[in-house]
């Protein structure tokens, strides 16, 4: 695998450009030396003169009809080169989210684990970047260090930081929020590697592991990449730059922070494409359909949004107006 | 002069890197030796739809014109209508910028002043207000400029290209004659250092910008900023624009419009008729002079 010229970020297979500075990747150009003439592109089939059709996007015979295959825009939608195994099996994830339905709190219908069915429990391997990366951050904010008038001072700086393990959600079944709750409690050390796709690795930082224990859901159906591979530059991009925003913070002077702004020249980033465990718990409460997500490497990570008991919500407006009330007319007084 | 590659008839191709053989109709294309300021493109973006789709682009955007544009727009008819290859560059490189600037921090004050009531007597009015404190700030930014393009074509000026742009530079493709056989690709025609300098100054453009909401503080002001780029980059690429001569009027020229040959957004001065235009700034004159009528009326005494 070679790396970027300029930023030494590693280049993959059917790179146009690198993914984060947009340097060409150059190609071996041949030698031109010989006199220049016109030429005709040919038929395959029926040797006539042909052109580009814009709606085939690629040369087309006007006379037979057929289309020349050429080079696709090397733009493919991603695949997941690792994943990571489940843990949870489907016993435990049905458990745990029949325990999760009984205790969802005061506001929740008091018969929503009678009366709740469950439609289906189905494992997803959803999809996501890992990335590693260096970058020299430039930050501005401002912090009460130097504090005069104003409780706001401006400060700036800048820092070269190491971003190891950062997990960017490319995933279209998953909400960001709900990606983000699943993110910390992942195992990355047990990343196993997608058939066909080791040769890819771009680092060291994933082992395969040796001593996993047999995955609880085999048969857990990938996602694909939700973005193609120009776009996601700009998801990871923003993600480190979310990161750096709260790593520069130490280096910020003062205890208080605001308009913590950062710019990040990003370099030798490496990129492994992964498929994370997750239940996907679907159940219907009188016609209406809910979800709940359950983490596939830790039971105890069950969360979703839960029907509300409208009834016991407008108690609770009820009594905090008249609440508000009281005090108004107790200060009035 | 080249012979046809189908039939042998003479051929030039003067500007352009492909021509169509008028005696047989084979779309020809000649591969020269890049020289210095005839580089040989190392990408294409490819038009998407043909000139179906182009007409009807322009016709809804004839009919979506505003009030004051010329009436018989939406009969005008087409006169010319070609895809073109235009020629471009593609700039990236690294920016570090060094910046100062003052920086402004609100903060609020209690304030006391002595005002006069209706029976002309003194009394003290307390009130909050907000000021702002200026501090000097000095500092670095850092990144990659992208996807900066600049025409590199004598007929398709760079404003005109900039109207057109976004193009989606993910379906670059790498340049072949495969590409670009049956239409009319452009020749390279500005030179590179001109563009590299365009490309150059529309990417500190762009860093001011990014400057401007990179600075902390309430607001700021007196921002200065020196930039280097390191690792300048300009990639010599096609980009696919139709252009179309829309005759509206026998005694006017035709209105030119340019098309994105790839996500169709169009670009193209669209003329007005004087007399709404007129007539328009009439009303607004009566409009304006009935308020002020009616507003001295109601201050005068009864």
């Amino acid at each position: 695998m070679t790396a970027c010229a300029r930023c030494e970020t590693a280049l993959e297979t059917g790179d146009l450009r690198c993914a984060i500075c947009a340097l060409p990747v150059p190609v071996a150009v041949r030698s031109s030396d010989a006199a220049p003439c016109a030429q005709v592109l040919r038929c395959g089939d029926c040797g006539a003169a042909i052109g580009f059709s814009a709606e085939a996007q690629a040369p087309r015979c006007g006379f037979c009809g057929q289309a020349m295959a050429i080079e696709q825009p090397s733009d493919p939608l991603e695949v997941a080169q690792w994943r990571l195994p489940f843990t949870v099996d489907r016993a435990t994830a049905f458990a745990r989210a029949r325990s999760w339905l009984a205790r969802r709190g005061w506001f929740a219908p008091r018969t929503l684990a009678r009366e709740a069915v469950l439609e289906s429990l189905t494992p997803l391997a959803w999809a996501a970047w890992r990335v590693n990366a260096v970058a020299r951050v430039a930050w501005a904010a401002d912090s009460d260090a130097g504090a005069e008038r104003s409780a706001w001072a401006p400060h700036a700086g800048h820092v070269e930081l190491a971003f190891h393990d950062i997990i960017v959600p490319a995933s279209r079944g998953l909400s960001a929020r709900e990606c983000r709750r699943l993110i910390p409690h992942y195992a990355l050390d047990r990343a196993v590697a997608v058939d066909g796709a080791a040769a890819e690795l771009p680092d060291a930082a994933i082992d395969v592991a040796v001593d996993v224990a047999p995955d609880a859901a085999p048969d857990a159906a990938i996602e694909r990449f939700d973005v193609q591979r120009s776009a996601a530059r700009h998801h990871v991009q923003r993600a480190i730059e979310a990161a750096a925003r709260v790593r520069v913070q130490p280096h910020i002077p003062g205890h208080r922070y605001r308009n913590v702004r950062v710019a990040c020249l990003i370099e030798r980033q490496t990129t492994a494409r992964l498929a994370l465990p997750a239940w996907i718990l679907a159940y219907r409460y009188r016609g209406t359909a809910y979800r709940a997500i359950i983490h596939g490497q830790r039971p105890d990570g069950v969360f979703g949004r839960p029907p509300i008991d409208r009834g016991k919500l407008a108690w609770a407006i009820a009594i905090a107006c008249g609440l508000a009330a009281a005090i108004v007319a107790v200060a009035v007084r | 002069m080249f012979a046809c590659g189908h039939c042998g008839a003479s051929l030039g191709f003067a500007g352009v890197r492909t021509q169509t053989c008028p005696y047989c109709a084979s779309p020809n294309f000649v591969e020269r030796p890049a020289r210095a300021h005839q580089p040989r493109p190392g990408f294409v973006i490819a038009f998407t739809g043909g000139a179906g789709r182009a007409r009807a682009q322009l016709a809804a955007w004839l009919g979506s014109r505003s009030w004051f544009a010329d009436a018989r727009l939406s009969h005008a008819r087409v006169e010319d209508l070609r895809g073109v290859y235009v020629p471009a560059y593609l700039y990236s490189a690294v920016a570090h910028t060094d910046y100062t600037a003052s920086i402004g921090e609100h903060y609020t004050e209690t304030e006391t002043r002595q005002t006069k009531d209706a029976r002309g007597e003194l009394r003290s009015e307390t009130r909050r207000v907000t000021r702002t404190e200026y501090r000097a700030l000095a500092g670095r930014h850092v990144g990659y400029v992208t996807d900066v393009l600049v025409s590199a074509s004598q007929g398709l000026a760079d404003a005109e290209l900039r109207a057109l742009e976004p193009y989606e530079l993910g379906q670059l493709r790498r340049y072949g004659p495969a590409l670009v056989t049956g239409w009319i690709a452009e020749e390279f025609s500005r030179d590179a250092d001109a563009c590299r300098r365009a490309s150059r100054g529309a990417a500190l453009d762009d860093i001011g910008v990014a400057l401007r909401k990179f600075l902390p503080g309430d607001s700021h002001s007196d921002l200065a900023w020196r930039t280097t780029v390191q690792w300048e980059s300009l990639e010599p690429i096609l980009v696919p624009v139709w252009v179309l001569a829309v005759r509206y009027r026998g005694d006017r020229p035709p209105l030119r419009v340019v098309i994105n040959g790839q996500t169709g957004a169009i670009a193209g001065r669209v003329p007005l008729t004087g007399w709404k235009v007129g007539l328009a700034i009439a009303v607004l004159a009566l409009a304006v002079a009935a308020i002020v009528a009616l507003v001295l009326r109601g201050g005068a005494p009864v």
